[in-house]
Formats: C-alpha cells, sequence, structure tokens
C-alpha cells in the first residue's frame, strides 16, 4: 500500500501560493516561542542581506507547539499586506509554517523531511536549516551557509565553531575522527543543527529508504552528511563564529549517542563499500578559520566521570563480553582498576573499543540500542582522559592532539575491516 | 464621431503619444510632417484612442528634440504650417480625437528672441524674463537633472557677462516665473492655441518654475500659486480643456498639483511605471501595490496618467539604489541602453519581444487607475536602436508597411531624419502596421481589441480600486467599481501557470462574466474563489449579479 502523504494539504496549499524559490531556510521548531521571532528576524535580515534579489522562503516544521510558535514566525511575513517596519525587501518573503503530520511528538527526522519535500517542490536551489536555540545567531550565517552553494556550486555547507575546548567532547573524540578515517573526508561538525545544502542533495537524500525505517530514524542530519559525501556531492565548511545554545538541555549522554554514534553506526552497513575502499583523508574546504578554541577556565565533576567509567565497566561485563574481544575487556578492566590519579584511557584502546562496538552493532551480538547504550560509560571514560590531559592545553596543543586521535583511528581501520569481514 | 463632450473626458479616455516628425512623411523630405499625420488619423481612431499627445512641434534648435522652443506661436518649418496643424486639429475632432500639445513652459531655447533680448544687456526691458546671477553659486541645494552631461545649473553667458540658470542643458535657459510679465505672456501662449481648438496641454517640467535660496528649487509654493493662476484663467475662458503636469515625483509629492481639483487635472505617475516592469521581472506583485498604497487620494475630477513608455528613458529616478540596481540588471545589460538615470529603451525589446508579456503589460496599463498613454509604434511593437545617440533610439520611424523606408516617407533612405529600425526582429518588414492588420491575432488587432474592451465600460476610467491579496504573491488581483458595476481584474506576473485562491465572498452570488470572450465563469460562493492562470495570462471579469 502506498505511505499516505506526509504533507497536510494545508501546507501544499502554502507552498503552492509560494512557487518555486531560490532560497530555502528550514527552520524546526518545537515550543520555541520565547526565541523564535528573533531568530526568523535574523534569518529575515540575512535573506535580505545576501541575496536581496532571490526568492526565499521559511519553512517553519513544528512538532506540535502550544506556546504559538507557529504564528510568530507566520506573522512576520514580508509582504505587500506586511512590510516590514525595519527591513526592504525587493519581492515578498514568505514565512510559512506546518504542524507534520502523524507525529506524536517533535522529531527531528520528521522535520528535516517536511523541508526538505518542501524545497523539492519549490525547486530550491539553495537550502539551509537554523536552530531555533541558537542564542547568537547572526545574519552573516545565512550568507556563510548559502552562499557556496549559491553562488558556487557546493551541496554541502558544514559550519565549523569557535567552541570551548570542553565543549563537543563527543564530537571529538568519536565523530569527527572516526567519519575522517572511514570515509576520508574531513568534516569537523557532522552532525550540526545549522547546516547549508543543496536542492539536489536534499531531493537525492528525500529519495533515500530511511524515512519509513524506525530503526534509521535518529541523526539523520549526520546521515544527510554522510550521503553527501558517499554520492560525491561537493563540500565545504563555513567558520560561524562562537556558537551558544539557548538553553542547555540536561546532558543525556544516550540520547546523544543514539543520534549520533548510533547513525553512525547504522551508515556503515550500506555505506561498506564506500568506506572499506578508502585510505587516509583529505581536508574539506573551509571558508575563513577552520574552526575556534576557546580556553576559559570550566568546572567539571571528574571525579563523578571516573565513577560512572568503573561502575560501568563492572555492571557491564557480560554486555562487553559479547561485544568487546576479550584482550579490548580485558584492558578496560586494567585501567578501571587505576587509581584516579593514574587513570588514562589510551587512545589506541579507545579506537579498538569503538571499532569493536561498531562491528558488534553491525551483527547485532544483542539489541543495537543496548550496544549504543553500553558505550555511554566508556566514553564517559574517554572524556575524562581527554579532559586531564588537555586541562593546561593551549589551543595549538589541543588540535595536535584531537589530530593524533584521528591518526590513530585512521591507523587502525584495517583492524575495523578485520573484525567487520569476520563478521560477515 | 462627436468629441465626448462630458467635462472629464480625460478620465475616459486612452491617448497616444506622437512627435509629428515620427509618424508620417507627406511631402518626401524624410521628415514627419502635420500632412501626413492626418492621413493616418483613420488609423488612430481605428485603434480606439480618444486623444492624441504632439510632442513639441514648434520652431526650435531641436538640440532637445524641440523641448528647446524659439516661438510658442508657429510651427516649425520642417513640420508644415499653421494651417496644416489647423486642419489636422479639425480633421481629429471630427473623428473623436482631442489634440493635447505641449507648453514648454519652464524653459525657452537660447535661440529664442526672448533670451536673445535679455542676453543682449542688462538694461534689456527682457533682462528679467530669465534668472540671470553674478555667481554661480545661488540655489546650490538643487541637484543637477541630466547628470551625464551637465555640471552645474549655471552657465556662463559671455554676451552680458552673467551667469544664467538652467534645469535642464545649457542651451535651454529657465524663464523667470517671479516675472508678472512672463506668467502673463506664457497665459498669451496658452490662449493662442487654445482658441485655435487645443483641447489640453502637458506641461512639461512644472515643479521647476521658480527659485528660492535654501530650497532645492522644486515643488515650491510659489510654483503652484503661478499653475493655480493659469489653471483659473483656463476654467474661466475654456471649461472643459485640461492641464497635464509633467513632475517626474513621488506620489506625496505631486499630490499638491492637484490642490483641491483647481491645479492640474492630470499628472503622470512616474514611480509606477519602473515597478510594473520590477513587479514583471520579479514575478511578485509587492512593488506595484506598495507604490499605490502610498499614492494619496485625488480630488474626484482629477486623474493620474499611466504609461509603459514614453519618449524619454525609462527613469529610474523615482526607485530606491537596490531596485534602480536591479532594473539595471534586469532590463539595460549593456551599458548603451542607460542613459542618465533610466533605460533608453522601447516596450518590446524590454519585454524580450514576448508577446505575452507586452499584453499583460498593456493590460494592466488598461486597467489599474488612471488614463493609459500608448507611445507610438508600441502597438505593433517596434523595437528601438541603441546605437542613436540620446534618446533617440526610441524616436524613430513608424512602421507603416514593408515598403522602402517601412512606408513612412518616399524620401531616400540616408534623408531620413534617423535611420528605420532594420534588424532582423523588430525591422519595418518584420514588424509594420501592414503586415499586422491582416493578421487577425497581430499586436496591433488585439490592441484594438483591449481599447475596446477598456471603453465597454466607466470602471478603468473612473472607478475605485480596492486590492484582493491572495497568498498566492504572483498574483495581482484587484476590483475596480463604479456604482454598481464592477470588475475583477486578475493578472498573472510569473512565466509559469499559478493556481490562485481569491476570497470574493463580499461578491457572494455573482457570476463571473470574462470580458474579452463574454464567457460565463462559476458563480462566486463561500469558498474561495480558484482561478488557474496560464504563465503571464490576465484576466478581467465583470462581476454581475443576476
Amino acid at each position: 500500500m502506498a505511505e499516505e502523504s506526509f504533507l497536510t494539504d494545508d501546507f501544499l496549499r502554502q507552498l503552492m501560493n509560494v512557487g518555486e524559490v531560490d532560497i530555502l531556510v528550514g527552520l524546526p521548531t518545537h515550543n520555541n516561542a520565547k526565541t523564535v521571532g528573533s531568530i526568523v528576524h535574523t534569518i529575515q535580515t540575512g535573506i535580505l542581506r545576501g541575496f536581496p534579489r532571490a526568492r526565499a522562503v521559511i519553512i517553519n516544521a513544528d512538532g506540535g507547539s502550544r506556546d504559538g510558535t507557529p504564528e510568530l514566525v507566520t506573522g512576520v511575513s514580508i509582504d505587500d499586506a506586511r512590510p516590514a517596519s525595519n527591513l526592504y525587501a525587493l519581492r515578498t518573503l514568505h514565512s510559512i509554517s506546518t504542524k507534520y503530520a502523524n507525529s506524536s511528538q517533535p522529531s527531528n527526522k520528521v522535520a528535516f523531511r517536511t523541508i526538505l519535500a518542501a524545497a523539492e517542490l519549490l525547486r530550491a536551489k539553495a537550502c539551509v536549516v537554523m536552530s531555533p536555540e541558537s542564542a547568537n545567531v547572526e545574519p552573516e550565517w545565512l550568507s556563510k551557509l548559502l552562499g557556496p552553494i549559491y553562488h558556487d556550486d557546493f551541496d554541502l555547507v558544514t559550519p565549523t565553531y569557535s567552541r570551548h575546548k570542553f565543549e563537543g567532547l563527543l564530537i571529538t573524540n568519536l565523530l569527527y575522527p572516526m567519519t575522517r578515517a572511514l570515509y576520508g573526508v574531513r568534516i569537523r561538525e557532522t552532525y550540526s543543527p545549522e547546516f547549508g545544502f543543496s536542492g539536489r542533495l536534499g531531493t537525492q537524500f528525500l529519495g533515500q529508504n530511511i524515512w519509513t525505517d524506525a530503526t534509521n530514524g535518529t541523526g539523520v542530519e549526520l546521515r544527510f552528511t554522510l550521503a553527501a559525501i558517499t554520492g560525491k556531492f561537493r563540500i565545504c565548511q563555513s567558520f560561524l563564529g562562537e556558537k551558544i545554545q539557548i538553553e542547555r538541555r540536561s546532558a543525556d549522554l544516550v540520547p546523544a549517542l543514539r543520534q549520533t554514534v548510533g547513525a553512525l553506526f547504522s551508515a556503515l552497513e550500506p555505506d561498506f563499500p564506500v568506506w572499506s575502499v578508502v585510505a587516509g583523508s583529505e581536508p574539506t574546504l573551509t571558508n575563513e578559520a577552520d574552526h575556534g578554541v576557546l580556553l576559559e577556565p570550566l568546572r567539571i565533576n571528574r571525579k563523578r566521570l571516573r565513577e560512572m567509567f568503573s561502575t560501568g565497566v563492572a555492571e557491564l561485563e557480560s554486555v562487553f563480553q559479547s561485544i568487546l574481544s576479550p584482550a579490548t575487556l580485558a584492558e578496560l578492566q586494567q585501567i578501571a582498576r587505576l587509581r584516579d590519579e593514574d587513570f588514562r584511557y589510551p587512545a589506541e584502546l579507545w579506537v579498538r573499543t569503538v571499532y569493536e562496538f561498531a562491528a558488534s552493532y553491525q551483527k547485532s551480538v544483542i539489541s543495537r540500542d543496548h550496544i549504543i547504550q553500553a558505550l555511554a560509560p566508556l566514553f564517559r571514560g574517554k572524556a575524562l582522559t581527554f579532559l586531564t590531559e588537555n586541562r593546561n592545553a593551549s589551543a595549538e596543543e589541543i588540535e595536535n592532539n584531537i589530530e593524533g586521535l584521528c591518526r590513530e583511528f585512521e591507523r587502525l581501520k584495517p583492524y575495523l575491516l578485520q573484525i567487520w569481514k569476520s563478521s560477515e | 464621431m462627436p468629441l465626448n463632450r462630458t467635462a472629464l473626458w480625460y478620465k475616459d479616455a486612452i491617448i497616444y503619444q506622437v512627435h509629428v516628425r515620427t509618424f508620417h512623411d507627406s511631402n518626401g523630405d524624410g521628415i514627419g510632417d502635420f500632412q501626413g499625420l492626418n492621413g493616418k488619423l483613420d488609423y488612430l481612431q481605428e485603434l480606439g484612442i480618444d486623444a492624441i499627445w504632439l510632442m513639441p512641434f514648434f520652431p526650435s534648435p531641436l538640440r532637445d528634440d524641440g523641448y528647446d522652443i524659439a516661438d510658442y506661436n508657429a510651427v516649425h518649418p520642417t513640420y508644415g504650417t499653421l494651417d496644416d496643424f489647423r486642419k489636422f486639429l479639425e480633421s481629429a475632432h471630427e473623428r473623436g480625437i482631442r489634440v493635447i500639445i505641449e507648453l514648454v513652459s519652464n524653459h525657452t531655447s537660447d535661440q529664442h528672441p526672448w533670451f536673445q533680448e535679455s542676453r543682449s544687456s542688462r538694461d534689456n526691458p527682457r533682462r528679467d524674463w530669465y534668472v540671470w546671477s553674478d555667481t554661480d553659486t545661488r540655489y546650490n541645494g538643487a541637484r543637477i537633472i541630466f547628470l551625464d552631461t551637465e555640471k552645474s545649473n549655471w552657465a556662463w553667458d559671455p554676451i552680458s557677462k552673467s551667469f544664467y540658470w538652467h534645469r535642464f542643458f545649457s542651451h535651454q535657459p529657465d524663464l523667470n516665473y517671479d516675472n508678472p510679465a512672463v506668467r502673463e505672456q506664457m497665459w498669451e501662449v496658452m490662449k493662442f492655441w487654445l482658441e485655435m481648438g487645443v483641447d489640453a496641454f502637458r506641461l512639461d517640467a512644472v515643479p521647476y518654475l521658480v527659485e528660492r535660496e535654501g530650497t532645492n528649487c522644486e515643488n515650491l509654493p510659489e510654483t503652484h500659486e503661478v499653475l493655480k493662476e493659469l489653471r483659473r484663467r483656463l476654467d474661466e475662458s475654456f471649461p472643459g480643456r485640461m492641464l497635464l503636469a509633467e513632475a517626474n515625483q513621488w506620489p506625496a509629492d505631486l499630490r499638491p498639483y492637484f490642490g483641491d481639483g483647481d491645479e492640474f487635472h492630470m499628472a503622470f505617475h512616474f514611480p509606477l511605471m519602473p515597478r510594473m516592469f520590477m513587479g514583471l521581472k520579479l514575478e511578485d506583485r509587492k512593488p506595484i501595490t506598495e507604490i499605490l498604497h502610498q499614492t494619496p487620494e485625488i480630488p474626484s475630477s482629477c486623474q493620474w496618467s499611466l504609461f509603459l513608455r514614453n519618449h524619454d528613458e525609462l527613469t529610474l529616478e523615482m526607485v530606491t539604489d537596490v531596485e534602480r540596481d536591479y532594473m539595471y540588471d534586469s532590463y539595460a545589460e549593456s551599458k548603451m541602453m542607460r542613459l542618465n538615470l533610466g533605460i533608453r529603451r522601447r516596450l518590446a525589446p524590454l519585454l524580450a519581444n514576448d508577446r505575452r508579456r507586452i499584453e499583460l503589460m498593456n493590460g494592466m496599463l488598461m486597467s489599474l487607475p488612471g488614463t493609459p498613454i500608448i507611445y507610438y509604434g508600441d502597438e505593433i511593437g517596434m523595437g528601438d536602436n541603441i546605437n542613436l545617440g540620446d534618446r533617440n533610439g526610441v524616436r524613430t520611424p513608424m512602421q507603416w508597411s514593408g515598403e522602402t523606408n517601412g512606408g513612412f516617407s518616399t524620401a531616400p533612405p540616408e534623408r531620413l531624419y534617423a535611420p528605420i529600425i532594420q534588424d532582423p526582429v523588430y525591422g519595418y518588414q518584420a514588424v509594420n502596421v501592414l503586415r499586422q492588420k491582416a493578421s487577425e491575432h497581430s499586436l496591433i488587432n488585439w490592441m484594438r481589441t483591449i481599447t475596446g474592451v477598456r471603453k465597454s465600460t466607466g470602471v478603468f476610467g473612473r472607478g475605485s480600486i480596492e486590492f484582493l491579496y491572495p497568498a498566492n504573491h504572483r498574483i495581482l488581483a484587484f476590483i475596480r467599481q463604479l456604482g454598481n458595476e464592477a470588475v475583477l481584474v486578475v493578472n498573472n506576473l510569473s512565466s509559469s501557470a499559478q493556481a490562485v485562491e481569491l476570497d470574493l465572498r463580499h461578491y457572494k452570488g455573482n457570476i463571473l462574466i470574462e470580458m474579452f470572450g463574454k464567457n460565463i465563469f462559476p458563480r462566486v460562493g463561500d469558498l474561495p474563489y480558484l482561478l488557474t492562470m496560464g504563465p503571464y495570462q490576465f484576466y478581467w471579469f465583470r462581476l454581475r449579479r443576476i
């Protein structure tokens, strides 16, 4: 039976009124009334400054807000009935909203699918997804994320930011080095709430068979980046400056691992023909600075991280026996017994751990979700090591350490291939 | 056909703008003349126009295409005689066509005897008929209009060894309207032509009549006093005649030129025209509706005059810098197409000779509030010649047929006042009246149809306008209403087919009658009225409650 359309009739009617566009800005929201007004204003300013002649639309895919978020978005269209008080627009700038259908809760996947569908129907040339939760969005971000697509024919523009040296540890210790090693492309932020993409990339991804597969539902942004790599689309990075979240969500690691590492592991199986033949990695063209590192002191509960690592290694021994090789497990148990001041999770061991998790994920030795959950305490151990080793490190030293880890992932890639093939 | 005797005839009219030089040459000297124009009045009558606006035909050194007048009370000999003009005027009136002539009131040619006397000595009685100064620093708040050619609004006169004021070319000294004798003389000029039977004047460059220190010397109250006085005398002595203002200003600044219905009857709506082109290119109604929102109400006896193209460049003075850049990039890719702050091109080349776009623009011209003006040759889609200097590229001979010189003249081609268009697309062999008259679906026959449809109702000339705001911004839709009569106008500004839902609840129960084919469309109900429209298509529907 054909899948029921996930676009509502009302949304289609709105799209019909917008017509073909050059630029589409996707804005997934859920109860963002406090911030969405200023974000949309910034987006409008960015469009009008950077692309004053372009036909543009802002598409709000809302996950069922109860705080009036959609009304705030649609209320700021610029047209002949509603001229902007402080912005000059050559042409109409639509801002439309839809509550995506058949969804009981907010979902990045459904929101992104809605945005992609709108982009295809409107034949958008250049698209960008913006986060309603970034506190310091600047109008220039639009030009930085859209410009390479609109003017230079790139297909994907991922951002780089100035981050605190201890922010984004999952990216620096796993996602960046592993995707780089496996796919051969150095993309710093493979998973970002802001990114630009071409209409053709969006259409290609929309046609992939991932939308109805519940197990592949999370981490759609990362899957999108990987699709751009495997599809040999043109990719570049744009430096956006410092990124500040409006409201920090509670640091719940497991959902984050599901969305990112889970998505990466899921992709490895279908992408095997691509990554298995890649050796080394190539830098990605980056506009302006590559990225930045902020060094202000930060209070971190190292003791807590250490406890969670050791407890996890002990309590999950039977799970790890299914996932890890005996040698890797033994080494983990060994470092779990180290004194706090001596604790260190070596890079080589960390890479082997991750690769063995990936291979076990592919084999589904146990429930894939449990595999991802089991990685959490180990990641905390790796994070603690990173924090300790880089406590007094300069920006350059930190970068060197991350580069070292990346090389370790690249060096051990044959090990992943070996255990991957042995599982086939 | 008798003349329309209603006092407000200009509100119902369709005006045709032509330079006598360009239309038809009766004596084979290569220059159009009044006898030639007279011979083509049947053509104009068939086209469905109600008035002819003639560009200056007075004796002149022709350094600004006749806007540099050397004698206000005569006809330039190359165009014929006063008697020829009288005969033309009578013939036009016999066909129900009124005649509007130019009154270049702000300045004369430096060859005009008045100026020659004025410059002859500082004691000459006519010295004060022009604006003289010992320095070139007075009125420095006034902008320079012809930026491409003039560096100052003052020019040095070596004869009387002083500076004279000119807002346009330096060979066009401004008259001094602070001098009562000048005002009286200008009324005498008007009377001369009014007594002959001329129906209206287009007053050229009216914002600049009076100068005052510390101002930009435009739109001054003293200028309005001069104009109101002329109007008062016109109404007293020649009721039913009309004054049309040329004032390239923003609508709000133009409003005072209507006064309380006691200054000008009509004024050009300059800012609307470029925005129609902009809206078409952007495929967005926003520029058009925005400028019309900014257009103030005018007295009921007054009227805007609308145009797509005229003898000048497509002026971009009344747009923002962003809009001007967009227009240049969209419509004048070659620098040769640009002049001053504008684009010196004709309608058809501007619209890439796309028949659908030409029809749509004419449809808007004929249905927006105002009196439409058709520039000669645009009714057949004539092209331009950007290799000719200044604005001469849009002032080439009318193309009547595929014969030598396009049927314009029997003179040898090299003797024509300007070369006729000869390129493969717009040349006279391809684009001419004779050929188009023979073709049922030609542009000229379509133009005859639309003028007829417009004149079938008074709503376009006199009705109110109410914009509809369908969510589809590519659709410009509005209702024109006069009494119980209402017309729905829907324009698709897009190059692609569009669907649009119109909120016509206020007209629930009406049926729609398409005004060109007279076909009936479904009755308006409770739901939004759905229309599908082809690329650049437009509809005029009469709303009828039956």
